[in-house]
């Protein structure tokens, strides 16, 4: 049996990859990537934790949901990053800073 | 008591004499037409006329006194009125008929002058100031007039101002006034101190104040109040020092003659009757001020007066100038016959002096008048008041001439003419006085006896010089078209030829005593000594003709004389003592260093001050302004530029993108973390 920390180990790894990735990415997809990392190091988390929950599986459940709000938000990431294109015709995050203004 | 309100028909007639000069004085000025003439003629032959009626009816009749309240200070009540008594309705007869015949003459005298307007309406405030002056009952109303006195005849003298040498005797007449004004104003106040009144009647009159104050151990007492014994003298010595300017007497005399600067007529008018009259009628009316001690002063200024005129116009050039110094000299002649006493003999004096000097000045004047035109006619650049270029005008101006030598006569006091007359009784009086005298005293006499020869010398050899020797810068055949003044400047000549002669004064040529003037004023306290009534005219009137015999061989007979014009009797003679040069040294220079050295103190110590007190401040203000600058703007800025900094500062984090936000969320969120473990 695979002990809990390994998993741990995997999802932070994966948590700081999807970090790394928000952080330093000039292309909003890839930055989209890095979030759903992120989001999906935590899931990974909840399948792990559901080890200690076997009855009511309470960590699949909301694995699951967490899956599906992830589906949902970048449903809606991708068509704000589709409007931003339209907007200002490029998806590098560093030129759409009209809103220090 | 409420004011005696009645005034009778005299009082009015009398304001009306005064008035009538100043009417016209207002009306001239006010209308710019050049119709003055006519009316200033009008207006002072009507007051002539009216005051030869008060004249009539005062003339050794009760004298008569009006007044009206004038002002109240305190308790003390001021009347202001009208006195009239001999001496003051003689003075209005002379002042009124001497302006008169100045009219007369002034009309073709100053036909063409400019500013004719202005001249008529000097003129009548002239006469109105000395017509007031002579009327008036109060001390307070005689200086006030005074005053106007003094300031007309300032701008009588000064009326060709454009004329610097004019307008400098105008101010030079009224400065030397201003020193007599202070004076009377003196006197005034001490009377005021002590008799708390300045009417004329009270305090001067025969039961007076005056005369009933008394002098014991030191003390003048009047009633219940006394001061020092002094004060009287002072008293005295102040009015004289006011009748010393206006009379031109020894100390304050330079002024009369600067005063030919102005118009002939104006000279003749203020030698005659009024400005210089002034002085002398205010000793007569307020006589009984004087004791004893202010008596011997002024007699002896009056006699040294006298003198040095004399000697200073024997040498003189200027025709005008020598008549000045002749008015000098008798102006003496009347003081020093006050100061013995002899009150009547001197008002006697001062009323046929008028009329010969200003006879002897319309003369002149009328010399100049043709002279003048003859030079202006031939642009002949001569000096038309030196006698020297003058000569041989006895043919051509036979009016003049005549007028001249009789005036002359009566200046001299030879027989039959009105100065025999009065001059004489003032020498003679003045023998009996001295004899009476001890000491230094019994020379007087002499001095005005020496005085009045000398007299004769110096006006006969004006009248030699003028009217006989032949002319020096005028050749004779250009001379041909000179002659007597027109029409109404002779007649005034012949006029006052005739007041030059015995029969106006006395039927008697040669007793003075026989003057109804002088009979007006019976107030001579000398001792009578018969002897001299006969000795004394004969002196004088020998030595005087004996020196005109010798002016005649001088000037006419062209005999040289020992008297070079180089010599320094000469000199100091020709140039009056040097008292101008005297006063320019004592008085203008001394002033002018005292100036200096005041400037130097300005400049040195307060301007110094000033400038030290500013220096100061100045620096004082930029230390304050360092300050300002830096420490208090310092303060200021550094808050400025400490916020921006710090605006600076958290702008950065408000770049817009969206990563470093996130990295600083991870920051404060890693940071607290790390925060939370290390506490």
């Amino acid at each position: 049996m695979i002990p809990v920390a390994h998993f741990m180990f995997i999802s932070a790894s994966l948590f700081c990859i999807g970090l790394y990735a928000v952080l330093t990415r000039r292309n909003t997809i890839q930055i989209l990537i890095g979030i759903e990392f992120m989001i999906n190091a935590a899931v990974l988390n909840f399948v792990a934790f559901g080890k200690y929950d076997k009855i009511s599986g309470g960590g699949q459940m909301f694995a699951l949901f967490a899956i599906v709000l992830a589906a949902a938000g970048v449903a809606v990431a991708l068509a704000i990053i589709l409007n931003v294109y339209r907007y200002f015709k490029s998806i590098d995050p560093t030129k759409t800073d009209t809103l220090k203004n | 008591m409420e004011v005696l309100s009645f005034i009778e028909n005299t009082g009015l007639i009398a304001l009306l004499v005064a008035i009538l000069p100043f009417f016209s004085f207002v009306f001239i000025l006010s209308s710019n037409k050049r119709k003055g003439a006519n009316f200033a003629l009008s207006t002072s032959s009507l007051s002539f006329l009216l005051s030869l009626h008060l004249f009539l009816q005062i003339w050794n009749a009760e004298p008569e006194h009006f007044q009206l309240s004038w002002f109240q200070v305190a308790k003390v009540q001021f009347f202001a009125g009208v006195l009239l008594n001999n001496l003051s309705v003689l003075m209005m007869v002379l002042v009124s008929g001497i302006s008169v015949l100045v009219h007369i003459y002034s009309r073709e005298y100053m036909k063409n002058d400019p500013n004719l307007n202005r001249y008529w309406a000097y003129l009548s405030l002239f006469c109105f100031s000395m017509i007031g002056l002579v009327i008036s009952d109060s001390l307070l109303l005689i200086y006030l007039f005074w005053e106007l006195v003094g300031f007309s005849s300032y701008l009588l003298i000064g009326f060709w101002f454009n004329k610097n040498a004019a307008s400098q005797a105008a101010k030079k007449a009224f400065i030397m006034n201003r020193i007599g004004d202070l004076g009377f104003l003196t006197g005034i106040l001490i009377i005021y101190a002590q008799f708390q009144t300045l009417d004329l009647v009270s305090l001067f009159g025969d039961k007076g104040l005056l005369s009933s104050s008394s002098t014991e151990n030191g003390l003048w007492i009047s009633g219940s109040r006394h001061m020092p014994e002094i004060w009287l003298s002072i008293a005295g010595f102040s009015f004289f020092l006011g009748a010393m300017a206006k009379s031109a007497q020894f100390p304050l005399h330079t002024w009369l003659p600067d005063a030919m600067e102005g118009p002939t007529s104006i000279s003749s008018l203020l030698h005659a009757a009024t400005m210089v009259a002034a002085g002398v009628f205010l000793i007569a009316r307020i006589y009984s001020v004087f004791d004893p001690l202010v008596l011997d002063i002024m007699v002896w200024i009056g006699a040294f007066t006298a003198f040095m005129a004399t000697t200073i116009a024997l040498t003189q050039n200027d025709i005008k100038r020598i008549l000045a110094y002749s008015t000098i000299s008798q102006l003496g002649f009347m003081v020093m016959a006050l100061g013995i006493g002899a009150y009547s003999e001197s008002i006697f004096h001062l009323i046929t002096h008028a009329f010969f000097k200003c006879l002897l000045f319309l003369a002149a004047g009328s010399v100049i008048h043709q002279l003048h035109h003859y030079s202006i006619k031939n642009r002949h650049g001569f000096d038309y008041q030196d006698i020297r270029f003058m000569g041989g005008l006895r043919k051509r101006m036979p009016f003049a001439f005549l007028g001249m030598c009789i005036a002359s006569a009566a200046l001299v006091g030879l027989p039959l003419t009105s100065g025999f007359l009065s001059k004489d009784s003032i020498l003679i009086r003045t023998f009996e006085w001295a004899a009476s005298r001890e000491g230094v005293f019994v020379i007087l006499p002499w001095i005005m006896v020496l005085t009045s020869w000398l007299t004769a010398f110096y006006i006969f050899r004006l009248v030699f010089k003028v009217f006989f020797s032949e002319s020096r810068e005028i050749k004779l055949d250009k001379l041909a078209n000179i002659n007597d003044s027109p029409g109404s400047m002779t007649y005034v000549l012949i006029i006052l030829s005739f007041f030059c002669t015995f029969i106006v004064f006395a039927l008697n040529p040669v007793s003075f005593e026989s003057s109804w003037l002088w009979k007006g004023f019976q107030l001579s306290v000398i001792k009578e000594i018969r002897f001299f009534h006969w000795l004394v005219p004969l002196i004088i009137n020998l030595g005087s003709i004996l020196l005109i015999m010798f002016a005649y061989r001088i000037y006419v007979l062209d005999k040289s004389s020992k008297l070079t014009v180089g010599s320094w009797i000469y000199q100091i003679s020709n140039r009056g003592w040097f008292f101008n040069e005297i006063y320019d040294f004592m008085f203008i220079k001394s002033v002018e260093k005292l100036a200096k050295i005041f400037y130097q103190f300005d400049r040195v110590v307060i301007d110094g001050l000033v400038i030290a007190i500013a220096t100061i401040t100045q620096l004082l203000s930029s230390i304050s302004h360092w300050f300002d600058r830096k420490v208090v703007d310092g303060l200021v800025n550094a808050t400025g530029v400490f916020s921006g900094y710090i605006g600076r500062f958290f702008r950065t984090f408000h770049s817009g993108r969206l990563q470093h936000y996130l990295i600083t969320m991870l920051l404060f969120v890693l940071s607290f973390f790390i925060l939370s473990y290390l506490i």
